[in-house]
């Protein structure tokens, strides 16, 4: 194996280009530097596809780093001195710049109107389509949330009930010493037994340890979502007892955390005196000053070992980069992001508005909410 | 190109595995800097497949490690042999040895229970391949357990301390995607994305893995398996499903495929029923040219 040290041209650019790559969000870091001149030493120079394949092995650690690495490694190349092939150029995706679909129910009513309509029924329908109480037919569960009747959404609750049983009893892979437990922990007897000259006189047993995950729900509670928001609500709180703790924030163009106000079993009196105490307000929905927002004002609630649920059409009337940067922040020290979009149910559907491109990068979980089989698809989503 | 990286493409050519450029140089700067080389793709592209034939073309011992969901430290590192240590005390139960160095002698390298992880940095002779097999089944616990190991090449154990690689293993990590790694541990390893192959080079795959195989047979199949890939299925077949496909075949004596012969063996290489009906109504209506 011949290593040759870079010169000081080279060694310069690479530091150039790793620098830039880190501005780009790759983890190109000193370290990831002198691996890449290093490697650069190793290789042959003048081949073009080695030098990209070996820079792009020390330099990316994901798929997605691909794009950016091909295009900064084009100026990489280029500064080098060496002639360049022309590469073909990534296709961008046309973004969709239509107007936000008004509400199904009613228009853009809002916080207030969420807060004090919270639990009240859906069906303001002149005719509400009655059908019967146990619905747990197939024609049923793909029945879009905005065609229940006030009576049927009991279903939801149901459905929560069931899945919190399940959910509740999932002890995690490891293991925890403990006074009783199934198994003897073998290592730690034996080192109390050389007290006794190697005589068991006491066993030390270990468990499994309690899974113990936060779920945070971040709702959209302007007007065309709060018939959703009111349905996740429900259901995460039919949930609560599975969980080590649930956090509730709604926002439309200010976060608001309500989490206190549905703790107890009289949420829907308390959110009615939420109600009245909400500011005035109008207009569209701010999801990334919110998710923002939430990131600086309540950053110990999201860990590892959490799991937050984002719930919004991603009709954001902000700007997508504040959106992304946002989530981006929220993902790295999030367990699962899930984003929930009841428009992803209808088929016709497709991602393309500016705010939810912005977010689908940084999404572990992206889904729909519009009916009862995508309620109970989500069971498996919140195991972390 | 570089004689290393031609001779390591060749080196696996040898052990028909049908290698190109991106995984030559990969392996080559991997050895070359002795970094892990982490090897992520979809299922069934060979990825496993690429740390067995490195193992056999530098003829070094493969160590592999099958990772699952709550794989811990005396399952993946080093576990004490309870049942020696006991033995042990019994049989100084009278001798003349303080706690202390009763204590010591029974915590020491003999009554080591050596995993995967150890054995590999453990090897006295040589190098071996440490193989550590779908990562992204752990949990992220257990990453924290690799991190040592990944850029000291060392596991230390408390009551012995650090251990350190005679020979630095050769470690190839692989990773279906079905969670994102740690950056801590992303940063330690070089990388390499492995994607289904061209027609081509699926075709070499093959003819080099299935030699019984006809060449008119090898290109239909071959064929098939790139136009069924394109069905945005559940589970596209991946190159190790082609194989399975083109051995059977060469097991049934087919000489040439037609609608039959395919949908008699077409569960080789579709694994859901779903996926096994979609194929066979676009088989069906001619949409696969066959």
């Amino acid at each position: 194996m011949t290593y040759q040290p870079a010169n000081d041209w080279l060694l310069y650019n690479t530091v150039q280009f790793c620098r830039a790559l880190r501005e780009r969000g790759l983890l190109a870091t000193p370290s990831e530097a002198i691996d890449a001149a290093m490697a650069l030493g190793l290789i042959d120079l003048d081949d073009r596809e080695e030098t990209f394949l070996s820079l792009r092995s020390v330099l990316t650690s994901r798929p997605e780093d691909f794009p950016v690495f091909e295009e900064l490694f084009e100026s990489f190349w280029a500064r080098l001195g060496r002639s360049s092939q022309p590469r073909k150029i990534v296709e961008r995706e046309g973004l969709s710049t239509g107007a936000r679909p008004s509400s199904r129910n009613h228009g853009q009513k809002g916080l207030a109107f969420f807060l004090e309509h919270w639990g009240a029924g859906v069906s303001r329908d002149p005719e509400p389509i009655s059908l019967p109480g146990a619905s747990n037919t197939e024609s049923d569960a793909e029945k879009d949330f905005s065609l229940f009747g006030a009576d049927e959404l009991e279903e939801i609750s149901r459905v929560a009930r069931r899945i919190a049983r399940r959910l509740a009893r999932i002890p995690s892979r490891r293991w925890e010493t403990a006074r009783r437990g199934l198994r003897v922990d073998l290592r730690r007897t034996l080192r109390q037994s050389l007290k006794n000259g190697g005589e068991f006189i006491r066993l030390s047993f270990k468990r499994r340890k309690q899974k113990k995950t936060r779920l945070v729900v971040i709702c959209d509670v302007s007007g065309s979502m709060d018939l959703y928001s009111q349905i996740l609500l429900q259901f995460v709180y039919g949930l609560q007892n599975s969980f080590a703790r649930v956090e509730t924030f709604v926002f439309s163009t200010k976060l608001e955390r309500i989490t206190g106000h549905l703790r107890n079993n009289t949420y829907r009196h308390a959110l009615k005196r939420l109600g009245t105490d909400v500011r005035g307000w109008s207009g569209g929905t701010l999801i990334g000053v919110s998710v923002a927002a939430f990131n600086f004002g309540w950053p110990k609630l999201v860990d590892r070992r959490a799991v937050v649920i984002i719930l919004s059409d991603g009709w954001d009337t902000g700007e997508p980069e504040e959106l992304g940067a946002a989530l981006a922040e929220l993902k790295r020290r999030a367990g699962k992001l899930i984003w929930l979009n009841p428009l992803l149910g209808s088929s016709a559907y497709q991602p393309l508005v500016r705010g939810m491109q912005a977010a689908l990068p940084h999404i572990d979980v992206f889904a729909s909410l519009h009916n009862l089989a995508s309620l109970r698809a989500l069971e498996k989503h919140l195991i972390l | 190109m570089r004689e290393e990286v031609r001779n390591i493409q060749e080196l696996l050519r040898r052990q028909a595995y049908v290698s190109d450029a991106a995984v030559a140089t990969s392996l080559y700067l991997a050895m070359a800097l002795g970094k892990p080389l982490l090897i992520e793709g979809p299922a069934g592209v060979g990825k496993t497949e690429i740390a067995k034939s490195l193992a056999d073309a530098l003829d070094a011992r493969l160590v592999r490690l099958q990772c699952y969901e709550g794989l811990d430290a005396t399952t993946a590192i080093y576990e004490w042999n309870y049942p020696k240590q006991l033995l042990r005390i019994k049989l100084q139960e009278h001798a003349s040895a303080s706690a202390a160095e009763k204590e010591a002698e029974i915590f020491s390298e003999p009554f080591l229970l050596k995993r995967p992880l150890l054995e590999a940095i453990t090897d006295q002779t040589s190098s071996p391949v440490l193989l550590i097999d779908e990562i992204d089944r752990s949990d992220e616990e257990f990453e924290a357990f690799l991190l040592e190991i990944l850029s000291d090449f060392q596991v230390t154990i408390p009551e012995i301390g650090p251990i350190k690689a005679t020979h630095r293993p050769y470690v190839v990590l692989t990773s279906n995607r079905s969670r994102e790694l740690s950056d801590a541990l992303r940063r330690r390893c070089l990388y390499l994305w492995i994607n289904y192959p061209s027609f081509q080079k699926e075709l070499e795959i093959v003819r080099a893995k299935v030699p019984a195989i006809g060449e008119a047979l090898s290109t239909e199949v071959t064929r098939m398996i790139q136009a069924v890939r394109k069905l945005n299925l559940a589970k596209t077949p991946g190159v190790a499903e082609t194989l399975d496909w083109a051995s059977a075949l060469v097991v049934l004596n087919a000489s040439q495929l037609d609608e039959e012969v395919i949908t008699e063996t077409a569960g080789c290489f579709l694994k859901d029923e779903a996926d096994l009906r979609k194929f066979e109504a676009e088989l069906s209506a001619g949409r696969l040219g066959l």
